[in-house]
């Protein structure tokens, strides 16, 4: 008989630690590397926050002269944006997807890390205008012909950052599609995806649909300041609001980009810190895709003021996204009714992100109205309104998203103490910093001055939102030093440290690099929970697990 | 956790106290009284979805804690078609109450702007105003002296809105309404904004849409007076006169600067015990102003080749200096107020 030595595989293909992180196309490490740049540029786009809120904390100019003070905010909501709160979700999602869905990597491992490493590169070239005589300073919406008319390469460094992180966009919400529609596991079906990858998925459609307007946008905007384009100055025949429908086209969907993975993270999150399942499942799964269509009609809400855009029509659109987000605050709240709430960090975040979002969505609400706009628009209201959607949400789901699935990344609990110092200091710090915006705008505060000398009236409610700012700002410390210090010496999470119901738990923290040993049967959207409780209520029983019983254990090897 | 509670939620409540009451200020224009009962009702709304989602979830989040060591499953709900249906529904009929009232008021405000109406011209441009009356008369604005916009109470206004440069928007607080000042080019006739004032009163108004580098200096004040006294300021205003300011000064004391640095009188005398105005003509290359140290007045600096008229309160008899501040050695003179 022959025998055939077996020699073992091609051994591991050594490479520095350095060069490992540069090269690597696993989703995992690239899903770190998005959170940690996204949390880099957001550390300075606070500061640039700060210095915006210094700057107001008194009349009169005192610390930066109005430009650098127009550069500042113009720099902290293009950063905040697209190079945070954006990429930021996609890190989770590029980490935390493939694991639910039981799949092994992402549909394109070397488009994923493209997507990636556009963004500092396109980050550092919008943040490089302050090396080149000053950044860009119209404001992150870059309403033209302002942006058309700005001296400066600032701006021209603006156009193309954002192009490339477009981009990167656009690849990675395509490369999204393809893995929710072709990496699921067996048993795996549309309707048994985490809520977490509904809304991913439909995150992914909205930024193909409308990140590709921008980018149109902006490249005829450059054409504009650099080769003698008319498309968006008057003064050679071009039409300055077709900008703002270009903009706002994109930038309505993209309000549902950042907020809905974030909800996501929620409805993570409340279900198994209530040990609930999530309460109307199929109809969030709707409403979100309710929301994503609705989103594409209700861009000229931002125009109001124009004179040139239809209110009724836009109006009557806008009020109707508030049902969709309603049915989905009821069942946030379903889920929490006679659960077994624990209040560990990452509940408290989401229960953050449902109390300020529900302000978020009621301010917008009113928004909608077109007379309160006439008033409110361009004002402080507006601003208010924007951070309650942006940081009341998205900021608190990302952080809630952090203290959930560290333990996962990275094998060790954060701290729980520490954390929940975070959460009070971060909560209280936001509400001060923001409530307060409200009146000023109702009161007659623009938006984006830098100096308020002829309404002395507005200083106590300025200062009071500035002391919030730093508050926000030194809520950061104890988080950074909770994830310091878990690194050093943290208690270890286990596979599972939370009781979770999905895939991601079922692997061990940090998982391998082919993500599964060994797959738990799919039989619902829990399939962990199943796992150990069965359905956990006998009437509760879905018809489909008579129609496929006993689907053995799934092995998985490395390579798929 | 129950002590952050303690401490965080009255800091919270004290935030929120502090930052007023959520009104917007009272209205001075008709369209403007329309606007705010309007949102009176969308803040009762607001008010109510607030309490009750806010509520319920503190009232959750004390009653339904788990316990330590209490391991049994709650009940798993998965759903509840009737109450998702009712839920849905709750939502749905608040939005369509809010876009009913919305509508009517939105007519409410479009129609005035029918109306036969005093018209007055705007161009916004970097970064002031120029207001141009149905008589030829105009006022523009420079950085540091914002101009004037003079309306007629009681009657309706409209405001042509036509921009020289960036987009600006016209905003006064109080009359709650705003519009955005486009140059549209050929694309669209210029905007218009048509409102009737209330009361009479001086207003701040401000560009409202951001335009660039000195943005929160493109302010200007609105002074709404009954129709003779409109009539009389555009008049004044045409011939050239810069207008007496409502209020106006009995006595007004010509004063020019001219070149080499001096004013062109060296006293000048006014009646104790009354306001008075002085008009500072810049004839110089350089700007000019004029300060009264005794009564701490320092008056805004006149660009070279303009002009403006400083109120200044009444004064007790006696000889005062008056000066340029930005030259004091060279431009000096005697002011006396009474005999």
């Amino acid at each position: 008989m022959a025998t055939t030595t077996l020699e073992p595989q091609a051994s591991e293909y050594r490479r520095s630690w350095v060069l490992d992180w540069l090269t690597t196309v696993d989703h995992k490490k690239i899903g770190i590397l998005y959170i940690v740049n996204s949390f880099l540029f957001f550390f300075a786009a606070g500061i640039l926050a700060l210095v915006v809120r210094s700057e107001l904390a008194v009349p009169g100019l005192q610390l930066v002269d109005q430009d650098t003070f127009n550069q500042a905010f113009t720099m902290h909501g293009t950063i905040m944006l697209f190079l945070f709160i954006i990429p930021v979700l996609s890190g989770f999602a590029n980490y935390i997807v493939p694991l639910q869905l039981g799949a092994p990597d992402m549909a394109f491992p070397r488009i994923n890390a493209l997507s990636f490493w556009l963004l500092p590169l396109g980050g550092g070239l919008i943040l490089s205008g302050y090396l080149f005589g000053g950044a860009a300073a119209e404001g992150w919406t870059g309403y033209t012909p302002l942006t058309n008319r700005a001296e400066g390469v600032g701006t021209d460094l603006w156009i193309i950052g954002l192009l490339l992180v477009g981009t990167a966009s656009i690849l990675g919400a395509v490369n999204f599609i393809t893995t929710v529609f072709k990496m699921r596991a067996p048993g795996m079906t549309l309707f048994r995806m985490p809520i977490f990858v509904w809304t991913v998925l439909v995150t992914a459609v909205l930024i193909l649909l409308a990140t590709p307007v921008l980018a149109a946008g902006l490249i005829a905007l450059f054409i504009d300041r650099n080769y003698g384009g008319s498309f968006f100055d008057p003064s050679v025949g071009g039409n300055p609001i077709l900008w703002q429908h270009i903009f706002w086209f994109f930038g309505h969907p993209e309000v549902y980009i950042v907020i809905l993975p974030a909800m996501g993270v929620v409805s993570e999150v409340l279900p198994v810190f209530s040990r609930k399942p999530l309460f109307g499942y199929k109809a969030f799964v709707f409403a979100t895709i309710a929301i994503g269509l609705l989103s594409f009609s209700v861009w000229a809400h931002h125009m109001f003021t124009t004179g040139a855009v239809f209110l009724p029509f836009f109006s009557f659109m806008t009020a109707l996204i508030a049902i969709p987000t309603g049915i989905k605050m009821f069942n946030w709240l379903g889920t929490l009714w006679r659960g077994k709430l624990m209040l560990k960090t990452p509940m408290l975040f989401a229960l953050g992100f449902i109390s300020m979002f529900l302000i978020g969505g009621i301010s917008g609400v009113m928004l909608a109205s077109p007379p309160i706009d006439f008033h409110v628009q361009d004002t402080y209201f507006v601003v208010a309104h924007l951070h309650y959607v942006f940081f009341g949400g998205s900021v608190f789901g990302v952080f809630a998203a952090t203290y959930y699935w560290f333990p996962k990344m990275f094998g060790r609990k954060l701290n729980e103490p520490l954390g929940k110092v975070h959460f009070w200091m971060h909560f209280i710090g936001f509400n001060l910093a923001f409530f307060p915006m409200h009146q000023l705008g109702l009161s007659g505060m623009p938006r984006r001055i830098s100096d308020y000398s002829g309404n002395p009236e507005w200083t106590i409610l300025n200062l009071i939102s500035t002391v919030g700012a730093f508050l926000i700002a030194a809520s950061i410390i104890p988080f950074l030093i909770n994830v310091v210090a878990t690194f050093i010496n943290g208690e270890p999470a286990g596979d599972d440290p939370w009781e979770g119901n999905t895939l991601e738990w079922a692997t061990s923290s940090p998982p391998p690099p082919y993500n599964f040993d060994r797959l738990p049967p799919i039989h619902s959207e829990r399939p962990l929970f199943f796992l150990t409780h069965g359905h956990g209520h006998a009437a509760a029983r879905p018809a489909d697990l008579e129609e496929e019983p006993s689907d053995d254990v799934e092995h998985r090897g490395g390579a798929v | 956790m129950r002590s952050t509670l303690r401490v965080g939620l009255p800091i919270i409540l004290i935030g929120l106290l502090a930052s007023g009451c959520m009104l917007p200020p009272e209205p001075r224009t008709e369209a403007g009284e329309d606007v705010f009962n309007l949102y009176l009702l969308v803040l009762g709304l607001a008010l109510i979805v607030f309490i009750g989602v806010e509520g319920f979830l503190l009232y959750a989040v004390f009653r339904y804690r788990r316990k330590p060591g209490d391991d049994v499953l709650p009940e798993q709900l998965h759903g509840n078609n009737t109450v998702e249906l009712i839920w849905t529904l709750i939502p749905t009929v608040i939005v369509f109450v809010l876009f009913v009232f919305s509508m009517i008021t939105l007519g409410a405000v479009e129609a005035s702007e029918e109306a036969e109406a005093t018209t007055i011209e705007v161009d916004g441009f970097q970064w002031q105003w120029t207001f141009r009356y149905e008589n030829g008369a105009s006022e523009t604005g420079s950085l540091g002296s914002p101009p004037t916009l003079a309306v007629p109470v009681g009657e309706p206004v409209r405001l042509i809105l036509t921009s020289l440069d960036v987009n600006h928007a016209i905003f006064v607080p109080d009359f709650l309404l705003k519009r955005d000042v486009i140059d549209f080019g050929e694309a669209r006739e210029p905007n218009e904004l048509t409102f009737t004032v209330t009361e009479e009163g001086t207003y701040a108004g401000q560009c409202a849409e951001f335009c660039g580098t000195a943005h929160a200096d493109m302010t200007f004040e609105v002074q709404a007076m009954p129709r003779a006294e409109f009539d009389a300021y555009l008049e004044a205003l045409a011939a050239g006169e810069t207008p007496p300011p409502t209020g106006d000064c009995e006595t007004t004391i010509q004063l020019a600067a001219v070149e080499s640095l001096r004013f062109d009188s060296d006293a000048i005398s006014v009646p104790a015990g009354e306001a008075f105005c002085i008009e500072l003509t810049n004839n110089d290359t350089v700007p000019h102003d004029v300060g009264i140290a005794d009564i701490d007045f320092n008056g805004e600096d006149v660009p070279a080749g303009e002009s403006i008229t400083y109120q200044i309160p009444a004064m007790e008899t006696g000889e005062y200096t008056f000066i340029c501040t930005l030259h004091p050695q060279a431009m000096v003179g005697t002011l006396t107020v009474g005999e």
